[in-house]
């Protein structure tokens, strides 16, 4: 494959020797060391072909040998470009397809990402053409290097990206925090400014006082402090905003006077039993819809704002709905052309009114409260009991109740700052304990 | 005298066989003997040759250092002919050593 390409390029030749003795020649030209291939006996005479070079280096040869040489064909390069010399457009545009080439393989094409579930190639795209990386941009303006800085700054749960340009696509690897549980931890390896900046404003936030309160009426189950004094036992009620446990430490003196206060940030995990008021209604009847066969189509082509459709919308329905599709021209993955096409399709259907069994509301509704419950199980919410009726009315059923749960409460308060009336004199007192 | 220089010379062969035999060397390049590669009957490769004496379609004759080479079959082509190797194809009925 390679050696015909060669030839090719090269050039070569068909040739027919005749006389008296073509093997003399033969052996001539493997002497001159004239490569010569495809020989062919032919009556009389020889038939083979041979280099461009070589053959002009037969007349010596050919002399030596008195044989006669006929030039049967010419094949190659060199004589494809001596055939068609004259036809100047065909160079010319042969030169401006390797110049455009050249020319449109300085920009980029297309945007390729890898490795993203979480966040979507159109919100990557979006946010890349807001920093002004977009498919058709020139290559020599790509700044990868800048490109993975602002991907990284803009979003934290991505820990690892890689930007290259492959070709004339640029290549966006990106290695999302699968783990939400070590978010925290990849924040702290971040080596970029504002993740250290965050973490300077959470020292902050441990260090201003804070109570922690009820966020909901209920009895106390269990109480675990780590820090602050904690303001109720286990079996108390308490009702939205008590306090549980206080960030103000009292100092008391020997006298059990209050000298001084000392504040920190709370820290507990309380647990109380809560009750929780569920109610869910849904109707007993509904429409169903019967199509019709009767539907109106059109299909239209949008280059840029100009709109060429086929087909018609009017129509004389009582009710009806619209489907539309839309689909735009892209080249590769992520270079959007400024032409969509699609199609807009009314369908006629009639309504009727229908009512749904006892049995499938009362499955309706069972569903809805368990993925209610489910939802409360995923954030860490216990139900104890749950005292949930059905009831099912002419036009409407419900599903009401009150649920029993076991839950979190604590709920996160600045600590109210207090001040001691007369400080010198405590100031004297706290020296005295001392 | 002519009997004297044949003698000389195949007393010369003779000693260069023994001496290739003995060194282990390749006799191609010390004798100059020719190296028929026969691949089935389709595909012979000839290569250590002087020339070509006679070439049509059914008999090639190839001139080597010692002897020459017959070549009969049907359809005989040389694929490639350059100044140290030689490729015939076509179907191939026998080869002939003659001194």
């Amino acid at each position: 494959m390679i050696q015909s390409i060669i030839r090719y390029v090269h050039g070569y030749v068909k040739i027919r020797v005749e006389g008296y003795s073509p093997e003399r020649f033969l052996n001539l030209c493997s002497h001159h060391q004239i490569y010569i291939w495809g020989l062919t006996p032919c009556g009389n005479a020889y038939e083979m072909y041979m280099s461009l070079k070589g053959f002009k280096k037969l007349r010596p040869i050919v002399r030596k040998t008195h044989t006669r040489i006929q030039l049967v064909e010419r094949m190659g390069l060199p004589f494809f470009l001596q055939k068609y010399r004259k036809r100047k457009l065909f160079f010319i545009s042969f030169f401006l397809c390797l110049g455009l080439l050249y020319f449109y393989s300085s920009f980029i094409w297309d945007i390729h990402f890898e490795g993203n579930e979480k966040w979507t190639n159109e919100t990557l795209l979006e946010f890349l053409e807001e920093k002004e990386v977009t498919p058709h941009m020139p290559k020599s303006k790509v700044d990868c290097a800048l490109i993975v800085k602002e991907i990284r700054k803009a979003y934290d749960d991505i820990v690892w990206v890689s930007a290259s340009i492959d070709g004339s696509r640029l290549r966006i690897q990106i290695k999302e925090n699968e783990d939400t549980f070590r978010e925290a931890d990849a924040e702290s390896g971040n080596t970029s400014d504002d993740s250290t900046a965050s973490k300077d404003g959470q020292e902050e936030e441990t260090l201003t006082p804070r109570d922690l309160v009820a966020a909901k009426d209920g009895v106390i189950t269990s109480i675990i402090t780590r820090t602050g004094v904690p303001q109720v036992h286990v079996g108390d009620t308490v009702k939205k905003g008590d306090v549980l446990v206080s960030g103000r430490i009292e100092v008391k003196n020997d006298a059990g006077e209050v000298i001084d206060y000392q504040y920190q940030a709370s820290d507990a995990d309380i647990f109380a039993d809560t009750q929780l008021v569920y109610t869910d209604t849904m109707s007993t009847k509904y429409k169903k819809k019967h199509y019709e066969k009767s539907e109106r189509r059109l299909y239209y082509l949008k280059i840029g704002s100009r709109l060429i459709s086929v087909g018609t919308l009017k129509n004389d329905y009582k009710e009806w709905e619209l489907h539309t599709s839309e689909h735009q021209l892209k080249l590769g993955e992520n270079f959007y052309l400024p032409v969509s096409y699609g199609s807009k399709i009314v369908k006629s259907y009639i309504s009727k009114e229908k009512s749904y069994t006892k049995k499938e509301i009362q499955q309706q509704l069972s569903q809805n409260f368990q993925l209610f419950s489910k939802g409360l199980e995923e954030q860490g919410i216990q139900i104890k009991d749950n005292h949930v009726n059905i009831q099912i009315g002419e036009n409407s059923a419900s599903a009401k109740g009150t649920l029993y749960l076991n839950e979190s409460i604590a709920k996160e308060t600045k600590t109210e700052i207090m001040q001691i009336e007369d400080q010198g004199q405590e100031n004297t007192d706290q020296k005295d304990t001392d | 005298m002519w009997h004297f220089y044949m003698n000389r010379d195949l007393e010369n062969g003779k000693f260069k066989e023994k001496l290739a035999s003995a060194a282990s060397m390749p006799k191609d390049v010390v004798l100059g003997a020719a190296v028929v590669t026969i691949i089935g009957d389709q595909e012979v490769c000839i290569e250590n040759y002087r020339g070509i004496i006679e070439y049509t379609d059914v008999l090639i004759r190839v001139q080597t250092k010692g002897c020459q080479l017959r070549l009969m079959g049907k359809n005989l082509q040389i694929e490639y002919y350059t100044n140290d190797e030689m490729k015939i194809t076509g179907r191939i009925c026998s080869l002939e050593y003659c001194k």
